[in-house]
């Protein structure tokens, strides 16, 4: 009830306006080569960081804009970046 | 009772008069008046029973810390009375009594409380296991709270606020007021939080001088008119925090007074920083029947005189450790009190002055004693008062004692916003040691006790949330931070809390009925952390969650417990921090849901249904099974209203590319004047969606989505298109246009008598797009589709105009009789044609391939990396997978089973999906999702239905479609 | 009766004794006992456009090109222009008559796909702050500005057009389908402000001042 999220087009907003995305996994892999393990790996498995992860949301109730965000996911507050664990 | 009157102090208006009724008595009552203190008015001095022992309860504390006075009021049960207003005409009934309060029959619990040990409940009544349902029973008779009818349905206004702000400051107190002012004259934007319905806090009901001049009273007054005055300051009053949490999202629930236009209010505040100056309670003196009902605290007995003008009782005694007792009892003795005997559990540090003004008094002062025992039935008669030692005891008549330890700072703001604390020996205080962000608290919560240190503090932490939502005030941060460190520290607190006594019958916790015997039962068996005694005694875990036990159950622990570890830790605090009724969390509860543009007239004909967000005609008939709509629609003609279907648009260069990603077919030849069928999967290959699309244009297509993923396909299109910068725009147009199915062989011929365009065979083929007027004036999107089977159409008609389309079609229909139908006949409609429901023909784990829909699916893509695509692949000869089939019943031959009931053998290897008694083909026939070694045609399926008894019924494989299997009547 | 009329998703009990037929819609210009406080006015009849291109600053749309930050608003002869992202902005007729769909492609009529209603008056934004937790209060805004958030739990487009004459004014829209529920919960929640259904005119009248 408590997250907000920044959306780039609206601002700041609460959490339940959204939708998340997953963890930011990179673009579709190509299917030349692709093994069904790999193929799993990228669509199920996730790494789960206890810290700051980059992740999508989708501005539901809002914009409609997917995007991406850092949260610190002990805190569950949005931060400036991987390298940057600050709080906004 | 007479009241005092004509003290500044007072917060009742006399002239204002209205009446509650209690025992069959209507009671007098003034404006301002909380429940409680109008009882009081009126000689109630017991206010209800407790929990186990069913122990008279009385005042307490006024601010509604212990359930001692909640009640029933008006059938909802647990009101707190000593936090509601009397309000005209209110039926106020006692709790958990047989009986009266006065006289409950129950009381004889108490004498027996030598077998209800800490841990009793858990330790006792497991064996034998017969026992445990006639234990439950008897012991919910007897204990317990507030109980509530059954059907009692709540009345009122129940209203819901979300205001914003910079700066949430919570407590309207001195430290409170002066953050709220500080942080306005930033130019912030200020909410100030008051649980009591006014402001002025620890200052208010005091007439001691301010070391700033004046009086406290008259100073929170001058504070309370600049707040008032301040134009960014909102003041809500009556209003309990119920909790922080991350990012400063503050809830309370605010009660409403005579002139609000709602009885009670959640509010839910975002702001950029928050400041807790929740001040203190008092620390309750723990001795033996520490609770009975004349024992009550400082703040209590000296507001009750000051605020309400009741003078507490005939006889009052003091038991205190702290100069605020002090005050009180000169003040009472000052407003013609008769203050019998002070207790002071401090040897010395006294304020001299007072210490003096009690003996100018003549009031017996006694330093380093302490209350050790209430007496009297039920109320209180005398009390034993003895040295801290135990050595010595004296007895004085009294009708109220009152006791107070201490200080126990309101940490539950800090503590819900993730604030770590820790025990400070100097003050007896948990205290803050590492804040959330934006987050700051002052006044008595950091255990200041001097006005001007309270009102530096406060405002310090105003301009530190001013700092905090970007307002350059460090001068001014610095100057408090100044004028503090000049100012009185926090004050040493009274470590003694317990008098000299065995503690069997000295409760830690009154909502619970948890003496110090229990809590030193619950050592003796091994517990040494607070957090798990308080969940083995239940101390704190009742309804004033840790306000009476808070403090007391970790001090008390540590000073007995034999571990090195003397650091108490506190118990958790969880919001609510006041407990809320359902109804003030539900809100308004706006019920929102889409109504289709022929909602009102599908209403009057049939029964609607809510699915998800729509309401849906789902049978009008009143034949079984909707027969007749079904039979109507195979011979004559019907009409279904589709408009919850999702509509698109999708245009642009990259468009085609985005419908690559996301259909399974080939989506680079789609005609412009024929329909093209196509499904969605998921990555696993699972069938989301399906629908039609047409091309209207370069690049430019209509599309439509089952009803269920309307709401998710522009999110699901950008999202898997996401990191490809594709130029594709998509316009959500679900609601824009209605959707009538005109389905039956006589389908044609109504359409021909309004459509402005040659709808013959030839002209408008099956699968046929075609877009004409109707009239003249309705634009059209029509589609000849075949979901239920027959000649079909759907027109796709603008919102505004769809009714008028539904009447004109009705109209030229009457000579074909045309009806309505709805979703129950269409549902068999098209399971006679095996046509799928995603949903109901498909779960989780079921792929395109199952569903027998390869056909929708083009493996020759790979560069489009289409969704699904890979793991379609993948599970192409996968073995053991459920496949769709049909099947018809064998034994019995005359009904079919339930949906969802299993297919068995020696294991479950399939279910139903659905199944229906199809009058079409005069037999029960269904769908079923089973292993694909049993699809073959003509397998024996044993099906378990629910309630069968292990008499399983029986079909058998048949092949689908059942209806029409060369689909001649679409086409016709 | 004619039976060729076209219907909005609101149904307002309250009695109408000025109407107009406009375009097929029967538009209630003014209903009985409306008063001159707090107002709710259907304004679903009135012409919506979508506009969406991978590059906005090619238009012109009603004199103006598309304000180039999301969420920000012209509003000139009766016509809101809003920018909702890169690549999407509405268009709003307001007042005076439509002028016709412009043949291109990036068009998109979505007047049918909403409802829109209008809020004026007095206490406007406090009815605001009962059904949503958007800052319409914020001092430091600036109007007319777009807000794309949830009001009543329903996905909304709020465009706060600020002062106009006399009156604080606010739209809503949102899908079609939920009209009737938002134009109940608005009134509902508008009770104590004693907020009424009120005509086109009411609003209209606004771009004269």
């Amino acid at each position: 009830m408590s997250l907000t999220l920044t959306c780039p087009i609206c601002g700041e907003r609460n959490g339940y306006e959204f939708r998340y995305g997953g963890e930011d996994k990179g673009p579709r892999p190509d299917r030349a080569g692709l093994t069904p393990e790999q193929w799993c790996d990228y669509v199920h498995m996730n790494s789960c960081v206890a810290g700051v992860q980059k992740e999508w949301w989708f501005h539901r109730d809002g914009c409609g804009a997917w995007f991406t965000t850092h949260r610190d996911t002990r805190t569950g507050l949005e931060t400036d970046g991987p390298d940057s664990a600050a709080q906004k | 009772m007479n009241r005092l009157t004509h003290l500044p102090t007072l917060r009742i208006r006399p002239e204002s008069r209205r009446d509650i009724h209690y025992r069959g008595k209507a009671h007098p009552a003034a404006a301002g008046d909380t429940i409680a203190t109008a009882l009081y008015a009126n000689g109630v001095r017991i206010f209800g029973r407790s929990l186990k022992y069913h122990r008279p309860r009385g005042l307490y504390s006024l601010d509604g810390e212990c359930s001692n006075t909640t009640m029933s009021v008006d059938g909802v049960p647990n009101v707190r009375t000593e936090t509601v207003p009397a309000k005209a005409g209110m039926t106020v009934k006692a709790q958990n009594v047989v009986g009266s309060a006065e006289r409950d029959l129950l009381g004889f619990m108490d004498a027996l409380s030598f077998a209800m040990p800490a841990g009793f409940y858990y330790k006792t009544l497991h064996k034998p296991a017969p026992v445990w349902p006639l234990a439950i029973n008897r012991i919910r008779k007897q204990a317990g709270l507030g109980a509530i009818a059954p059907g009692f349905k709540i009345t009122g206004v129940f209203d819901e606020l979300y205001p914003r702000a910079d700066v949430c400051v919570v407590g309207g107190g001195p430290a409170g007021m002066c953050a709220a002012l500080a942080s306005a004259e930033a130019g912030l934007r200020v909410i100030l939080l008051e649980a009591r319905p006014w402001l002025g806090g620890f200052f208010d009901y005091r007439a001691a001088a301010h070391p700033g001049g004046g009086l406290l009273y008259e100073r929170a007054r001058e504070l309370a008119d600049q707040v008032e005055k301040a134009p960014t300051i909102r003041v809500f009053t009556s209003a309990a925090m119920t909790g922080a949490y991350h990012d400063n999202l503050i809830t309370a629930v605010q009660q409403g007074g005579d002139d609000d236009p709602f009885d009670s209010r959640y509010l839910q505040i975002r702001a950029g920083a928050m400041v807790a100056a929740t001040g203190c309670i008092e620390r309750p003196l723990l001795f033996e029947n520490n609770e009975k009902p004349g024992v009550m605290q400082v703040g209590c007995a000296h507001r009750l005189a000051r605020t309400w003008g009741l003078m507490p009782g005939e006889k009052i005694a003091f038991s205190v450790g702290h100069d605020l007792g002090l005050e009180a009892a000169l003040d009472l003795a000052e407003l013609g009190g008769r203050v019998v005997c002070v207790a002071d559990i401090r040897e010395d540090g006294q304020d001299p002055a007072l210490a003096a003004a009690l003996a100018d008094r003549r009031i017996p002062y006694l330093k380093g004693w302490v209350a050790a025992e209430a007496q009297g039935r039920p109320t209180l008669k005398r009390a034993i008062f003895s040295t801290i030692t135990g050595t010595v005891q004296k007895e004085f008549s009294c009708d109220v004692l009152v006791a107070s330890a201490g200080f126990t700072p309101v940490t539950g703001p800090l503590d819900t916003a993730g604030a770590r604390l820790a025990y400070d020996n100097h003050t007896g205080f948990f205290l803050p040691t590492d804040l959330p962000p934006k987050t700051h608290a002052g006044g008595r919560i950091m255990g200041l006790q001097d006005p001007l240190s309270i009102e530096t503090s406060g405002r310090l932490a105003g301009l530190r949330a001013a700092v905090d939502c970007g307002k350059r005030v460090d001068d001014a941060v610095r100057e408090s931070e100044t004028a503090l460190a000049s100012q009185p520290g926090p004050e040493r607190g009274s470590k003694l809390v317990t008098a000299p006594v065995k503690g069997k019958k000295t409760f830690i916790c009154f909502d619970e009925d948890a003496t110090l015997k229990n809590v030193r039962q619950a050592m003796a068996q091994g517990f040494d952390v607070p957090e798990l005694i308080k969940r083995f005694t239940a101390a704190g875990t009742g309804p004033g969650q840790g306000g009476i036990p808070g403090h007391n159950l970790p001090l008390f622990v540590a000073q007995t417990t034999a571990s090195p570890d003397k650091h108490p830790r506190p118990t958790t605090v969880r919001a609510p921090l006041v407990p809320p009724l359902m109804a003030e969390y539900a809100g308004t509860n706006h019920d929102m849901s889409k109504r289709t543009p022929v909602h009102d007239s599908q209403a009057a004909a049939g029964k609607m249904e809510r699915i998800a967000v729509w309401n849906r005609a789902r049978v009008f008939s009143k034949s079984k099974g909707a027969r007749a709509e079904i039979e109507n629609v195979r011979t004559n003609v019907g009409m279904l209203d589709a408009s919850t279907l999702g509509k698109f648009r999708i245009f642009g260069p990259d468009a085609v590319k985005a419908l690559q990603r996301v259909y399974a077919g080939d989506m680079t030849k789609i005609p412009s004047n024929r329909m093209k069928y196509a499904a969605m999967c998921n990555d696993d290959g699972c069938l989301l969606d399906d629908g039609v699309i047409v091309k209207q244009g370069e690049n430019d297509f209509y599309f439509t989505a089952s009803t269920g993923r309307a709401g998710q396909t522009v999110e699901w299109f950008r999202f898997h298109t996401k990191y490809e910068n594709w130029d594709f725009h998509l316009v959500n147009l679900t609601d824009a246009y209605g959707v009538i199915n005109l389905a039956g062989p006589n389908a044609r011929k109504v359409l021909e008598k309004v459509a402005d365009a040659d709808v013959s065979n030839d002209a408008f083929p099956f699968m046929g797009y075609r877009e004409f007027t109707v009239n003249k004036t309705i634009l059209v999107r029509a589609m000849r589709l075949g979901f239920v089977g027959e000649l079909s159409y759907e027109f796709h008609v603008p919102s505004s105009w769809m009714q008028a389309l539904w009447d004109i079609l009705a109209e030229a229909g009457a000579e074909f009789g045309i009806q309505n139908f709805g979703l129950e006949a269409q549902n068999t409609l098209r399971m006679e044609k095996g046509h799928v429901i995603i949903g109901s023909e498909s779960e989780q784990r079921t792929n395109l391939l199952d569903l027998g829909l390869g056909f929708l699916w083009d493996r020759n893509k790979p560069e489009a990396k289409t969704v699904g695509a890979v793991a379609l692949r993948q599970t192409e000869d996968q073995k053991g997978r459920l496949k769709l089939v049909g099947f018809k019943m064998t034994e019995p031959a005359d009904r079919p089973p339930k949906d969802g009931s299993p297919i068995v053998d020696d294991r479950i290897r399939g279910y139903v999906c659905t199944a229906r008694y199809s009058h079409t083909l005069d037999m029960p026939v269904g769908m079923a999702l089973v292993e694909d070694e049993l699809t073959p045609e003509g397998t024996r399926l044993a099906i378990f239905e629910d309630g069968c008894e292990g008499n399983l019924i029986h079909g058998e494989i048949v092949p689908m479609p059942f209806y029409d299997p060369d689909g001649k009547r679409m086409r016709m | 009766m004619n039976m060729l009329q076209r219907q909005s998703p609101v149904r307002f009990s309250a009695r109408p004794v000025k109407t107009e037929v406009r375009d097929g819609w029967t538009v209630v210009l003014e209903y009985a006992a409306q008063g001159d406080g707090l107002h709710l006015i259907d304004l679903s009849h009135r012409a919506k456009w979508d506009l969406q291109d991978g590059d906005l600053s090619r238009f012109d749309i009603a004199g103006t090109p598309i304000p180039s930050a999301p969420n920000t608003c012209t509003l000139k002869n009766g016509t809101a222009v809003c920018r909702r992202n890169r690549t999407q902005a509405l268009i709003w007729h307001l007042a005076g008559d439509p002028p016709e769909l412009p043949e291109d492609p990036a068009l998109t009529d979505v007047t049918e796909a909403s409802l829109l209603a209008a809020l004026t008056g007095p206490n406007i934004y406090d009815v605001m702050e009962k059904i949503c937790s958007l800052d319409l209060k914020d001092p430091a805004k600036t109007t007319p500005r777009l807000i794309q958030g949830p009001a009543l739990h329903v996905p909304c487009l709020i465009m706060d057009l600020g002062r106009m004459g006399d009156r604080d004014v606010v739209l809503i829209a949102c899908s079609r389908g939920y009209g009737r529920d938002m134009t109940e919960g608005l009134l509902h929640a508008g009770a104590e402000w004693n907020m009424a259904p009120a005509g086109e005119t009411a609003f209209t009248r606004l771009f004269d001042i």
